[in-house]
Formats: structure tokens, sequence, C-alpha cells
């Protein structure tokens, strides 16, 4: 008799747990803040909608977390909200994986930064909704430069610009290079949009399929033929590993080199490193290309995607969580903890109403960067495939530059293993 | 135990036990058959078919290409580069790690004080992963703020760019990977030198053999039994577990020829399967490891029937 008992018991539970929607959510952030951020929100998201149970769980890198989903997909297993990098976006959406966050239901979408909405936006639908996005700035250590005599309040704003400082830096002999980041291609996508000039071929893979890269146009020239110079006057250095953030990042703290380019989402941290270190850092636009009106970033960082083969409850489950996460008090407070940017312009205003701005005005540079941004396919940003491999390929074509190449035979270089990759690509669809 | 000749004769009938009908050894074998069919036969099936498409894991797209991605990859300047730099590449940790190994080994079983804490100190770094250990080297290597330049750079006033000098980067590589190798290299060494028989050594030196003769002519052959095991053993490691020192170290950069001058045959199939999702391409290369890896597997056989000296 208690052997039935039990069982019954059982089933009731059973009973309970079905009638809750879970909502599954593969994120790629391993560390206690974020993904215990996240936590937080789903517990609150959990307790106010007792018919949903958000399950957050960290799935490895965003590489990693694409692949998962995808095989759990192909079994009927697929978590309803994955957060997925930005490179990987025509990837994601060719494998047929994920449904069209705005085909679930209506959302107002005019809340969120527009070059920011403007990324995921694919054929006229919002395929994911923004979540932890960021753009690359101008990072200066202040002593160095007044030691170069050098004003730390006008930091340069152009290649020449930085170049010139370069001059006046090793005239000083620090014991420092002038300028140091690291080698990604990430970069190389930033320098192209502030051109106002497309990466890729058709509209930068936004009307077509991308079938050629320009890389042999002015605008790429101008970005290999800066790091020519660079390289021949030695006023760059990195640790010689490709995308090595942390190892250049030191590099910076340790006051080896003067200026330095990253992510807007390293404020925090870098300024803590150099307080650490004993010197003023001070954060200034990204340096463009000279004689070019300054067009704007790509907005760089994940985003949040629902798949298709989930239950109509599921994927509406995961839209409202997505949603609750990004709010507006959810974005100012996730911009406070982690220096990425808040994706809605009502978060910016709170900010603002905060006093956030005063407090931290390194911010500041980082946030009007972003909205004077000129909306165009440009800076929408370039899309293809075969992302993950092209961004390295450029960068190992900079590379060859710092290693002597001459800039044309880099360029051309370039050109031809970005293509190739992108037919490569392509040929799947035939 | 209190009866000997009852266990002898038990264990041998045990040894002469023949199994009745063809059908029982196979129930017996079948939970490991099970096991490696479902891990091991027909994965490796499996990856011998994709080898034959044009895949990608991500799409699910898969298009018939036949031997295309076999001729693609053995015609590709950057797959050969590739692979003359995983040979160079075996070829140095094999030979550099095991000769060093040995003349560890062999100082460490010498009878001197604190023989102990040097034959610990030595077997230690076995004990890290390879990606701390991939850590560590990049700490010790960064250019600007890495110890190593920090000395080199007061010393002789030379600071060498470490990871994106091609030479540099793999001759780092190499090296890191045989410190790495030393330690598992060392502890063979040690058990097989302490192994050897007293009494043709000290014949040897009755007879006036200097050391340097005691080692080579006498102690080198008798090891060769544990060497040739280490040959095998280290190029398996080198072809295989390459890849997360790599990957710490070097992303398999500097970019220099065709391909990273650090990128090794696992490296780049890695890359394509599981970075570049191109599944087809990755799985001809897995085929083309898995040859290899037969190829040295009868190498060892048929070198070990020949040339290794068992002893008395």
């Amino acid at each position: 008799l208690g052997n039935v008992k039990t069982i019954l018991l059982t089933l009731a539970l059973t009973g309970t747990a079905t009638a809750q929607t879970t909502v599954e959510f593969w994120h790629s952030f391993g560390d206690a803040k974020r993904s215990g951020w996240i936590q937080a929100r789903a517990d609150e998201f959990n307790k106010a909608n007792p018919g949903v149970k958000v399950v957050p769980s960290y799935k490895g890198s965003y590489n990693d977390s694409l692949q998962a989903t995808i095989l759990a997909a192909r079994q009927g297993k697929a978590p309803a909200l994955v957060q997925l990098f930005e490179v990987g976006s025509q990837l994601a959406l060719d494998s047929g994986a994920f449904q069209p966050v705005s085909s679930i239901k209506n959302v107002d979408f005019s809340d969120y930064i527009k070059p920011v909405i403007n990324y995921y936006t694919i054929g006229g639908k919002v395929n994911s909704l923004p979540f932890n996005s960021s753009s690359p700035v101008l990072y200066f250590n202040q002593d160095l430069m007044k030691k170069a005599g050098l004003n730390p309040k006008t930091p340069p704003t152009t290649f020449g610009g930085l170049l010139r400082a370069c001059q006046k830096i090793e005239a000083a002999q620090l014991e420092a290079t002038c300028f140091g980041m690291s080698l990604n291609g990430w970069f190389v996508e930033q320098w192209m949009a502030q051109q106002g000039a497309a990466l890729l071929n058709n509209g930068n893979g936004r009307q077509g399929r991308a079938t050629a890269a320009n890389l042999d146009s002015a605008a790429a020239r101008n970005i290999f033929t800066f790091f020519k110079t660079l390289q021949t006057n030695k006023y760059y250095t990195y640790t010689g590993k490709l995308e090595d953030w942390d190892g250049s990042d030191a590099i910076f703290t340790n006051q080896k080199t003067v200026f330095h380019i990253t992510s807007t989402a390293d404020i925090g941290n870098i300024r803590e490193a150099a307080q650490k270190n004993g010197f003023n850092v001070g954060v200034g636009v990204l340096p463009i290309a000279d004689g070019t009106k300054r067009n704007g970033v790509v907005i760089g960082g994940a985003s949040l995607w629902i798949t298709k083969s989930v239950s109509k409850p599921q994927a509406m489950g995961a839209l409202d969580f997505a949603l609750y996460m990004t709010n507006t008090r959810n974005m100012a407070d996730w911009h406070k903890l982690t220096g990425y940017y808040p994706v809605r312009q009502s978060s910016i205003d709170l900010l603002r109403q905060q006093g956030w701005f005063t407090q931290s005005p390194l911010q500041l540079v980082a946030f009007n960067q972003l909205t004077k941004t000129v909306a165009s396919p440009a800076t929408a940003g370039g899309l293809n495939g075969a992302a993950i491999q092209t961004r390295k390929i450029i960068e190992e074509g900079i590379q060859k530059v710092l290693g002597g190449q001459s800039v044309d035979a880099a360029m051309k270089d370039t050109k031809a293993r970005v293509d190739a990759a992108l037919r490569e690509y392509n040929a799947n669809f035939k | 135990m209190l009866n000997p000749g009852r266990a002898r004769r038990s264990a041998a009938t045990e040894q002469n036990a023949v199994f009745r009908g063809a059908g029982l050894p196979w129930v017996f074998l079948l939970p490991s058959l099970l096991i490696l069919a479902v891990f091991i036969y027909l994965p490796a099936l499996q990856t011998l078919r994709l080898a034959a498409y044009r895949a990608n894991v991500i799409l699910g797209t898969e298009q018939f290409v036949g031997l295309a991605n076999f001729t693609e990859l053995l015609l590709s300047p950057a797959y050969r580069q590739v692979a003359l730099q995983t040979l160079v590449f075996t070829v140095l940790t094999v030979s550099l790690g095991l000769l060093s190994a040995l003349g560890l080994a062999w100082l460490a079983s010498r009878p001197i004080r604190g023989a102990q804490t040097y034959r610990l100190l030595l077997i230690y770094p076995y004990a890290l992963s390879p990606a701390i250990a991939g850590t560590l080297w990049l700490f010790l290597f960064n250019p600007e703020i890495g110890v190593v330049n920090q000395i080199l750079g007061s010393l002789f006033d030379v600071r060498p760019r470490w990871l994106d000098t091609p030479l540099l980067a793999f001759g780092l590589v190499t090296l890191a990977a045989i410190w790495k190798g030393l330690a598992y290299n060392i502890v063979f060494y040690l058990a097989s030198i302490q192994n050897l028989p007293g009494d043709v050594l000290e014949a040897a030196e009755i007879d006036g053999a200097t050391p340097a003769q005691a080692f080579w002519r006498v102690a080198f052959p008798l090891l060769t039994p544990i060497t040739f095991f280490l040959v095998f053993t280290n190029i398996i490691a080198a072809l295989f577990d390459s890849f997360a020192l790599t990957d710490i170290l070097t992303r398999g950069g500097p970019y220099s020829g065709n391909a990273g001058a650090t990128t090794f045959l696992v490296y780049q199939l890695y890359q394509d399967g599981f970075v570049n999702f191109k599944t087809g391409v990755a799985a001809a290369q897995a085929a083309l490891m898995l040859a290899l890896v037969a190829f040295i597997t009868w190498m060892q056989f048929r070198v070990g029937e020949r040339r290794v000296h068992y002893g008395a």
C-alpha cells in the first residue's frame, strides 16, 4: 500500500511539473559575476511568472554552445533560448534551427539603440534580441602621455594623429611602445565601418550572400598601410598571438604601451588594473583613417536567439524572459556591473538621471561613439556564414604586414583567402 | 596454497579449458564489443563516410564529392606545410625528448645525496595539465612583460618576439612539448635503470670500461625495450597531445608561408571541424590521421620484432 501511495504522489508531482513550461537558456558566461546576474534575473522572473520556469546554464564558448544547440535541435531537445556571438549570426540563420524573435509576437523594438538592433535585423526581421553589446575604444595612459609632452585631454582621434603622438613618444624615450592592441579582425571590421565602407559585397552580405570581400578597396588599404607604418617605425607591440585579449590588456596595464584599443566592456577591469599599477587611464574614441567622416561603429557582443523546434508556450516564455532581462532597469544594472552597453535608449536616460556619467565619465565617450553611429549597411556590420574563419584570415593578413610583408602582397593574399572561404561556404547551398 | 600440487593442476586445466560451441565466447565478448561498436567502430565508419561529402554540421548539409576532400587536402600547400611541420615537430620532440629524459634519469639514478628530491622535482611537471603548462609558458614568454624577456633584456639587451617570429614560435612550442613530456619519460627510464642487472654493469667496470663506455655499450642496449616503447608513445603524444599546448600558447600561429607555423595536423583538424565547421574536410583529415596511426602501429610491430634487444 505504501508503494501505491508513493507512485500516486510521484504522478501527482510530475503532473504539476509538466503544467509548468520549462525554458532552457544556454549562455556563455562562465564567471560568477555575470552568470550569477543571469541566474538572479531568472529567479525573479520565475517568481513573478509561476507558469514558466527559466533554467539558465553555462554551455561553454559561443562556438561550443552553437554546436550543442544545433545537435540538440536535431534530436528534438533544443534549448528555447541561446546566447550567440555576432560573428555566428549568418551561420545561425542558415542553420534553420532558430526563428526570428519578431515573428513570435509583436514587440516594440523602437527603444533599442539603433546600431545595435540594426546588426541583428536581417531581411527586415529582427532575428535575435540584443543582449551584451560593446564596441572598441582608445585607452591611454595619461601619465606616460604627459611625460612625452602630449595632452591627455586631446587624445588622438585618427591614424595620423596616433602616428604623430608615437613620434613624440619615441623622442621622449619612455620605456614603453607607443601603441598596442590584441590583433583581432574585429577591429578591421570596425575601421571599415568607420569609413562607411562595407567589408563584404552584396550590401555587406545583407542583400544576398556575400561572395567577395572588399579587401582590395581604398578603405582596406588605409588599414593595412596603418599597420605597415606602425611596423616600420616599431610603434606597435602585442604578444604575438592572435586574439590575445588578456595578453594585450596586461601589456597596457603594466605600462609597456601608451595607447591601447579594446572593447568598452573592459573599462571596469582596465581602470581597476591601472589604479593598482599607479597610473591614470583615459578613454577616447576609436582612432580612424584620416580624411574620412566618422560613420560610427559596428556592434560586437552577443544576442539572444530562440529556437524553432520548441513549443509555442516555450518560445513565448523565452521571449518574455529575454525581454524582462533586457528591460530598462535591468540593462542599466547590467551595464554598471559589466561595462557592456545597455541596449536600450531608456536605460541610457535612466543612467543619466542617476548621475552615472558624472561618476564614471570614461563611459560617456563609449556611448557617444555608439549613439552617433550613422545607419548604413557598412555600420550594420558584415554578415557571412564563414565569419569565424574569415576574421582569422584577416588577422593573419595583418600579421604578415607586421612580419615585414608589403601591403600589396598581404592585401592580395588576404582577399584571395577570404574569397575562397566564402566560396567554400556558399557551395554548401548548391 | 596449502597444497601447491593441486593448485598447479587446476591452473593447468584452466589453461587447457575449451569452450564448447562457438556461441559462448561471443556472449562473453559481447559487452566489450557493444561498447567498442557504439563508441569506436560506428563513429569511425561515420567519419569515413563523411570524408566523402562536403558537409557542415551546423547547416546539416551534405553533398557527395567522392575523393575530392582527399585530393584537395593532399594538393593544398597549406595542408602540406602543416604535415611537414608536424613531421619536424614529431622528430624533434621524440628524439630530443627521449635523449634528455634518458640523460636526466641516468644522473638522477646515481647514488648521490638528495637523489629522491631530484627525482621528485623531475617528475612533478607530469602532474600539470597541458592547458596549465601552456598558460605558464605564455606568461613566461610574453615579449613585453614576460619574465624571460625581462631577464634577457637586462642581461643582453635582447627581447626576442617569441610568439610571432615563425622559427622562434616553432622552437618554443617544441621546447614546451619536450618539457611537458619529460617527466613521463623519466619515470619509465628511472624504473628501467633501477632494474638493470647490476652484475653486467659491475663486470664492465671490472673490465676497465669508462663510465661513458659502460653507459653506451652496456646500459643503453639493455634499455632498448623501454626506449622502443617510449618512442612510439611519444610519437602518438606528439601527434595528438600537442593540441592543448599549441591552442593556448600560439593558437597555431604565427602565419607564415601558407599556414600557421605551429599548426600541426591535429590542430588543423580541430580548426576545420570545430571552429570552421567544415565537417567533411575534417573527417577526411581524421581518416588520413587514422591511416598514419595504422602505419605507425605496423612499424612498431615490424621494428619491434627485428631490432629490439630484450635481454638474456
